[in-house]
């Protein structure tokens, strides 16, 4: 019965997992799945599955059909007893979720299925190269601890064998130093494609929270795409308003500012950034961009100068999402969209609310690059 | 109080009037207004600047602290207005409806510049579903204009007596 049980609750999870590929619009839209994010797995809350167990009472406490009464006493109507459970609630329940937990892998994968994802081709060829121990060669010498076993009793057999002390009659073959044999290293050099990913985020006054959390949804679908086609991916975050600066993860989420908005001071610490850190030479760039679009004045053409001479030569891809704040959308996507046309590494993408996740996190990463 | 007596009289003279431009000065400032159309009750205006040398000088806090004595005054429009960036560069302050009107059909804001060199101006803009945000003109009486002109004076004012 509680094998019946268990296969059932396996099943279930099985089906509980095709509900998550299913429902992935949902959770890329709603972003539930981000305040679980371990290292390798998310927790992603589905409806849970109670598995029945009996429930033993207290003993001599009687059983059906005891207790004070008359045969044929009626037991009484419901909500008679002041002391009972009111009506049912009009609330939803808070119970009944169970969090399953999905490989971050895994989630790369249904993301990259779900929105028809090309995989990537990092920028040239593998362009790093990092040693890697492989114990591939034996040695004379060695700990212990790697002593080839079957090498060394093969080496004492052949030693005893052609110096004529091993006696077929009575096989004992017994090593000496000369015999042992070790399990040895090379470093061997393997080809690795590493990849940065800069974020720059608008956190002057007209960005309101509700837009750095379409940002951070946003962002966390990014990561998790990018991590599964590079190896070694680092993440860098830039905040601005009049000024730029670097800052670290929950910084760049949690700063609100009340300056004006000038989007050339971060492309300008964005080159720096990749001028000190990441040669263009070694390291596949991704830039992603968020603002509400009110840049001021006459920043627009600083920032295009930066944008054409510093930032989309290195890029792989610079991606800019313009997100609606309350007073609507500004006007810097439309200005690059004149400006640069369809430049082949630049991405634009509008994002009017949460719904617009989806197809934003498409439009960008939908080029394959 | 010169100025906006002005005004209000030049409004009577530009009654049914549509597409027009008047402007009114007293001595350093002048009250510059875009006219969408005239009426007696009511004029559609597209901008409400006053324009002065006198804030040539001033530096980013004092018209930060100017903006929000300004927001504090003006709450006789359709919805309180805010600070909401500060360009200490330019040394200009943004001012917007906080929070915007809302209906169906979309969203609606005003904005007020106070801004070094110096001028205090006032807009509107609309945010329609699906289309770009447009600025649209602003209904306001003969009288919130005048006290429109009295108060953005008396911000005026007080930057210069800070």
């Amino acid at each position: 019965m509680l094998m019946d049980i268990e296969r059932d609750q396996r099943r279930f999870k099985q089906i509980v997992r095709g509900r998550i590929r299913e429902n992935l619009r949902k959770y890329i839209t709603h972003g539930e799945m981000i305040g679980r994010k371990g290292k390798e797995v998310v927790s992603i809350p589905v409806p849970k599955l109670d598995v029945p167990r009996f429930r033993f009472g207290k003993n001599g406490s009687g059983g059906v059909g005891q207790g004070e009464g008359e045969i044929g006493q009626p037991i009484g109507k419901p909500g008679d007893d002041p002391g009972a459970a009111g009506g049912a609630g009009s609330e939803p329940g808070d119970g009944h979720f169970m969090e399953v937990e999905v490989a971050l892998e895994e989630l790369a994968a249904m993301l990259g299925d779900e929105l028809e994802l090309p995989r990537i081709e990092p920028k040239g060829t593998a362009n790093i190269t990092s040693e890697k121990s492989k114990y591939n060669t034996i040695r004379q010498t060695g700990p212990e601890s790697l002593r080839h076993f079957k090498r060394t009793y093969l080496s004492a057999l052949r030693r005893q064998i052609s110096t004529g002390t091993y006696q077929p009659d009575d096989p004992y073959v017994v090593p000496v130093k000369s015999d042992k044999q070790y399990r040895s290293w090379n470093d061997v050099p393997k080809p690795e494609v590493n990849a940065v990913v800069i974020y720059l985020m608008d956190v002057s006054g007209s960005m309101t929270d509700d837009q750095k959390e379409i940002v951070r949804t946003e962002a966390f679908w990014i990561d998790t795409w990018l991590a599964s086609q590079y190896q070694g991916l680092e993440t860098r975050y830039i905040i601005h308003d009049a000024v730029a600066k670097e800052v670290d993860e929950h910084t760049f989420y949690h700063t609100r500012e009340s300056g004006g908005t000038r989007i050339s001071s971060a492309y300008k610490v964005c080159a720096e950034l990749v001028k000190k850190s990441f040669p263009v030479e070694d390291w596949n760039i991704y830039c992603f961009q968020f603002s509400d679009g009110d840049n001021w004045g006459d920043d627009n053409r600083e920032a295009f100068d930066l944008l054409s001479e510093k930032l989309l030569p290195t890029a792989n891809l610079f991606c800019y999402g313009q997100v609606e704040s309350p007073y609507g959308s500004g006007d810097f996507i439309e200005a690059l969209r004149k400006q640069y046309q369809e430049h082949e590494t630049l991405v634009l993408s509008d994002i009017r609310d949460k719904e617009g996740i989806y197809e934003s996190i498409r439009t960008f990463l939908g080029k394959g690059k | 109080m010169k100025l906006r007596d002005e005004f209000l009289q030049e409004l009577q003279n530009h009654l049914g009037q549509t597409n027009c431009d008047l402007a009114v000065t007293d001595g350093p400032r002048t009250l510059n207004c875009k006219i969408e159309q005239c009426d007696p009750l009511a004029v559609a205006i597209t901008q409400l600047t006053l324009e002065t040398s006198e804030l040539a000088s001033v530096d980013v806090a004092k018209l930060q602290a100017a903006s929000q004595s300004l927001c504090q005054r003006v709450n006789y429009l359709l919805e309180p207005i805010s600070p909401i960036e500060t360009d200490a560069d330019g040394c200009v302050v943004q001012m917007r409806s906080s929070p915007p009107q809302k209906n169906d059909a979309g969203r609606y804001y005003y904005e007020l510049l106070l801004r070094r060199g110096g001028a205090v101006a006032l807009c509107r803009y609309e945010k329609l579903a699906g289309t770009a945000r447009s600025q649209v003109a602003a209904t306001l009486t003969h009288e919130v204009l005048g006290r429109l002109t009295e108060d953005f004076n008396a911000t005026i004012d007080e930057v210069l007596a800070s």
